[in-house]
């Protein structure tokens, strides 16, 4: 086992104010701040196109903010990088050609100053029967599973996973968050990004959740799912009462047209038998929500900061 | 640095197109030409034409290390995955230059041989060496150049781009056909491509006469215009990628 040893204390990447614009109406990243703390192993959450790419490419010096400021261990990223600190798994990243995996493995853990064995790197990443394969006969998944092997190579600080499971099956999926939890483990720093709430919630010990280019929410898994497990129920009654609507457990929100009823309640199961007891007759009942975007709407529509906790 | 080198002369070497292109093609050009009778300015056709394709081949082997394949990898995202480790930009150009340099020797020494074996030409090791070393100097223009259409084209047209500028490289500099057999406005032309010098300092090395400082003064500012041009892509990537 490997242990890392720690600089001075402050946070592992300050993100002030950062804007990214790509184009003059488009803000990939529009006024984002936060810090995540040593140790912790953090989600950035959102959808297709928020911003999370642009925000760890920006981490790891690939692209820089057009305004505001970003450290990385105390430092710029390129200091970071130059000083084998970091490791990072880009969204897309092709392998070169004629080269075996045991090759490009080699190659890393050189460049990083053998930081981790590769007996250790093969097990970590699930990749123990591809030593001696080239990288042309790999599948996506076997693809993905190399990277994070490159990735590790530093024993870094501070590991950055841009959507590191989209193309794996589900039995390398449960390998690959076991030893990133055995990494984090061993100290060190995660930040990954992915637009699967159950794959933020199961990870991460916080989850940022980014849209449009903006932090919408910044908190616990516990905190994030407790808002983001808002349902709609639809249904329609006769004469319905709002009021009456209203005092039904978990119910946060009525609106009434004529007898179409939409109710949003964040304790559905609670809700519903308790709509039933009052006797009406429903009608058409349906239960909406639960997915991402679901999600990101009840966030987005909680008053601005209602859940931007500070993890210290 | 050293591990980034031996990693891409590796790969570089189980590379079929690269093998056809450094030793397949100029052995068989030699094979079929190199038996032709006749001398042009005291050197016979063998050897001019071990020089030619020694030239064709350093320039190709150079090419190689960068060119299609630094398009490619462009595209992939490897470049990027590259630019997060620790190997900075000029450790890297140093390698990738390192390589095409290292990459010229099988070519150069297959030809060789062949000169000596099959051509029968005549060389004291002095002048052997002076034409290694014009060589190993001489393709410096043209890893830049490789660098630079790595650089500008993607990974599709980078290939043809290469070839293309090979191929006229190769013409206009005199490597295929003798210099003086070209119309007028093609030698105004040769003169300034790196190819026709490298070619001229070959000749001249197997010949032992003055090597030409013209010659050595025109590839290096080759290499310093395209060195520019790529230092330019290389930053234009890098802070709008």
């Amino acid at each position: 086992m490997t242990t890392n040893h720690r600089g001075a204390a402050g946070p592992a990447v300050a993100f002030r104010d950062v804007v990214k614009v790509y184009h003059p109406d488009i803000k990939a990243l529009d006024h984002v701040s936060f810090d995540i703390q040593p140790g912790e192993t953090v989600a950035l959450l959102g959808p297709n196109g928020a911003g999370k790419s642009t925000a760890i490419d920006t981490m790891l010096g690939l692209r820089t903010p057009t305004s505001g400021e970003v450290r990385i261990l105390g430092g710029s990223a390129a200091a970071a990088v130059a000083a084998g600190q970091i490791g990072g798994m880009l969204q897309t990243g092709g392998l070169p050609e004629a080269a075996r995996v045991a090759e490009l493995i080699s190659l890393f853990r050189q460049l990083y100053r053998d930081r981790r064995s590769t007996a250790e790197l093969l097990t970590l990443a699930g990749i123990d029967d591809l030593a001696d394969r080239r990288v042309e006969r790999l599948s996506g998944g076997q693809t993905q599973r190399v990277r994070f092997a490159l990735a590790l190579a530093g024993n870094p600080e501070l590991l950055f996973l841009d959507e590191p499971t989209a193309a794996l099956d589900v039995a390398a999926r449960r390998h690959f968050w076991q030893s990133v939890d055995r990494i984090a483990g061993q100290g060190t720093t995660v930040l990954f990004a992915t637009h699967y709430l159950e794959e933020a919630d199961a990870n991460a010990t916080r989850i940022i959740v980014v849209n449009h280019g903006r932090v919408i929410a910044d908190g616990t898994p516990a905190r994030i799912k407790a808002v983001t497990a808002t349902r709609t129920l639809r249904f329609s009654t006769p004469a319905p009462d709002p009021s009456e609507l209203l005092k039904l457990p978990g119910v946060s929100d009525v609106v009434v047209n004529g007898d179409a009823v939409t109710v949003r309640t964040g304790e559905a199961d609670d809700t519903l038998p308790a709509l039933y007891a009052l006797g009406h007759r429903i009608a058409g009942l349906e239960v909406g929500g639960g997915g991402l975007e679901e999600a990101l709407i009840a966030l987005t529509s909680t008053d601005n900061g209602a859940i931007m906790e500070r993890v210290s | 640095m050293t591990a980034f080198l031996r990693f891409e002369i590796v790969r570089s070497l189980r590379n079929v197109r690269f093998v056809v292109f450094i030793a397949g093609f100029p052995v068989l050009l030699y094979l079929i030409y190199a038996k032709q009778t006749g001398t042009s300015q005291g050197l016979t056709v063998a050897a001019i034409l071990m020089v030619s394709m020694a030239v064709w081949s350093g320039m190709g082997s150079a090419m190689f290390a960068t060119g299609p394949q630094l398009a490619k990898e462009r595209q992939s995202g490897w470049m990027r995955q590259l630019r997060v480790a620790p190997i900075s930009a000029p450790r890297w150009f140093l390698a990738k230059l390192a390589q095409g340099l290292l990459l010229i020797i099988p070519g150069f020494v297959l030809l060789i041989l062949l000169g000596f074996g099959y051509g029968h030409v005549h060389l004291a090791a002095g002048r052997v060496a002076v034409l290694a070393a014009v060589l190993l100097l001489g393709v410096i223009p043209f890893c830049v150049l490789g660098l630079v259409i790595g650089l500008v084209f993607d990974g599709q047209t980078a290939q043809v781009a290469q070839m293309l500028t090979m191929v006229v490289l190769a013409f206009l500099g005199g490597i295929f056909i003798p210099y003086s057999n070209l119309p007028h406005v093609m030698q105004d032309i040769a003169r300034a491509l790196p190819s026709y010098h490298l070619a001229q300092l070959g000749w001249n090395a197997v010949a032992g006469r003055a090597l030409g400082v013209e010659h050595m003064l025109a590839l290096a500012a080759w290499a310093v215009a395209l060195g520019l041009i790529a230092v330019w892509r290389w930053r234009q990537e890098s802070t709008t990628a």
